[in-house]
């Protein structure tokens, strides 16, 4: 009888369990940080020989998910929903993903707000080279090209032919660094590529010096590179415009725990660093890039009358009215309040009729008012706050704005004066012909 | 020469025109010299609105239209009440001058209600 007993107490059990919330959580807009991450490998041993990167991604919290880059059931997208949040591309000599990512598939990926980590290195297959080139990168076009840096190479024991060098031009972004300074070099070895100066959405985070330039190392130049000096981007950072983010870095031995542990010391300066910049570099590129800092939102856009306190549904011209919005930061685990003096709201209709500076209470909370225009029409409240590293905030609210009615004007309009005085002149004037008129002789 | 002989008849003009004038009665007389303050004050309204711009339109219409309404009936008045005038030769002036205070008195409260 026990026997019995014991298996249907034991799935009950079981389905009582899958009743009780269990603590997963997944990517959504309340918690932007990433959660599963795909990566692609070439060859199965860069998970070894990258394994400080990796296992830093998964303390923080990270699911990743090696395959290699040609496996068959390879999937981003089942039934129309991702399988993953961020994609890593540690595959640079890969022709073709299997199964079934294809260059469409990674864009498409990148497209719909998911971020993406490409390594690429010298001789680049051609799809890796056009997923970076349909990202705003473009790489050298001699596949086999390295950057080389006679003054600002790696000083090492063997004397080689200066393409491992240290950098140490970084772009000037406390979100996207960290607030701590990298203090020693960063050892690249790799392509280099440079970035279109329109292009607003991509920025170099480490730029070569002015003296690298990127050539094959193995042929004798005939003619003068076409990438020199500090317009060669060594890993560029791309934030799209639906906040998906994107770092393309032109080495995959700058993630490999062989850098991370090595000293640098620059050419031309007499210190060593005992360890490279690269971890604290790739660590803190990895918090950017998945999320973890930098990201924005912006909720409870409010407007009121001065002195009401709901929201009216039309304003009239001359009115005074009051403006609020709160604005939050991620920090990686919770939402705090964003703190910053630059931004701006504008009372817009085809062009800005009035535009202001938002006033903080250093508690995320942003207001100021200000004097409806004179002019009626359909009226925006915009929010459009675009700053280096962070997610783009656009908001916008519509209201329609009314002249005024013809009881709320002034009771004797004084420019109307002159005519008021005619008018009485008039009837004055009537007066007195008629008295005149009729009894004049 | 050509000069003196033009502003002379000009001023052969004016002079029979200012002499078969003081030959009219002194009621139209008075009729006329009312008209003119009408016409002169409809013309001030209109260079001020010119200068001024024209909002309140409204206010404007009913100043120039009291001043040019005016004038009107004053002119049917003079027409009615001209002992020359053949037309109108049955028609008692009292009845005349009944009729003029009558359409002012319309005049007038249409004006105050289009002055806002």
């Amino acid at each position: 009888m026990v026997g019995r007993k014991f298996p249907t107490i034991s799935l009950l059990m079981l389905n009582l369990l899958s009743f009780l919330p269990l603590p997963t959580v997944s990517f959504s807009p309340d918690y932007p940080t990433d959660r599963r991450i795909l990566v692609l490998l070439d060859d199965l041993a860069l998970k070894s020989s990258h394994s400080i990167f990796f296992t830093s991604l998964q303390s923080r919290g990270f699911d990743l998910d090696f395959k290699l880059a040609d496996d068959p059931s390879i999937a981003v997208k089942r039934y129309g929903q991702y399988l993953y949040d961020g994609l890593i591309l540690f595959s640079p000599s890969t022709d073709r993903f299997g199964g079934s990512l294809d260059l469409e598939g990674v864009l498409d990926f990148v497209d719909s707000g998911h971020d993406l980590i490409l390594a690429a290195d010298v001789s680049a297959s051609d799809l890796i080279r056009s997923v970076a080139a349909e990202c705003g990168v473009d790489f050298d076009e001699d596949p086999s090209a390295m950057v080389i840096d006679h003054t600002g190479y790696a000083v090492s024991q063997i004397e080689g032919d200066h393409t491992l060098i240290a950098a140490d031009d970084f772009v000037p972004s406390d979100v996207i660094l960290g607030s701590t300074k990298i203090e020693a070099p960063v050892l690249f070895k790799g392509t280099g590529h440079s970035l279109n100066p329109g292009n607003s959405l991509a920025l170099k985070v480490l730029s070569a010096s002015s003296s690298a330039y990127s050539a094959n190392p193995a042929s004798k130049l005939s003619n003068p590179p076409s990438l020199t000096g500090t317009a060669i981007s060594l890993v560029s950072a791309v934030q799209a415009r639906n906040n998906a983010r994107i770092i393309i870095s032109g080495s995959l031995d700058l993630f490999s725990n062989r850098l991370f542990r090595s000293g640098v010391q620059k050419a031309g300066s007499s210190y060593k660093y005992e360890k490279s910049g690269n971890e604290q570099f790739v660590t803190e590129l990895g918090k950017w890039v998945f999320h973890e800092r930098g990201h924005l939102k912006a909720v409870n856009l409010k407007h009121n009358k001065v002195g009401g306190t709901e929201e009216p549904s039309m304003y009239r011209i001359n009115d005074d009215l009051e403006f609020s919005v709160e604005i939050f930061e991620w920090t990686g685990s919770s939402w705090v309040s964003y703190v910053a003096d630059d931004v701006q709201v504008q009372f817009y209709m085809m062009s800005p009729y009035v535009l202001k500076t938002l006033s903080t209470n250093q508690k995320g909370l942003y207001h100021t008012s200000f004097k409806v225009p004179d002019v009626y029409g359909v009226f925006q409240f915009k929010v459009e706050y675009q700053r280096l590293g962070y997610t783009s905030l656009s908001l916008s609210k519509q209201i329609p704005v009314r002249p005024f009615r013809h009881n709320e004007y002034e009771r004797f309009i004084t420019t109307a004066f002159p005519y008021y005085g005619a008018s009485f002149s008039m009837m004055a004037g009537f007066f007195i012909f008629s008295i005149v008129y009729l009894y004049s002789k | 020469m050509g000069r003196s002989t033009t502003s002379k008849d000009a001023q052969a003009l004016f002079h029979s025109f200012y002499s078969a004038y003081a030959a009219t009665p002194t009621n139209l007389k008075i009729i006329d010299l009312y008209m003119l303050f009408a016409v002169l004050t409809a013309v001030i309204q209109v260079v001020y609105m010119a200068i001024v711009g024209s909002f309140p339109f409204n206010s404007f219409l009913s100043g120039v239209l009291s001043c040019v309404g005016t004038a009107v009936l004053a002119v049917c008045l003079r027409i009615q009440v001209n002992k020359e005038n053949k037309e109108f030769k049955d028609l008692p002036p009292e009845r005349a001058f009944a009729d003029f205070a009558l359409c002012n008195l319309v005049l007038h409260l249409v004006i105050m209600n289009f002055l806002g």
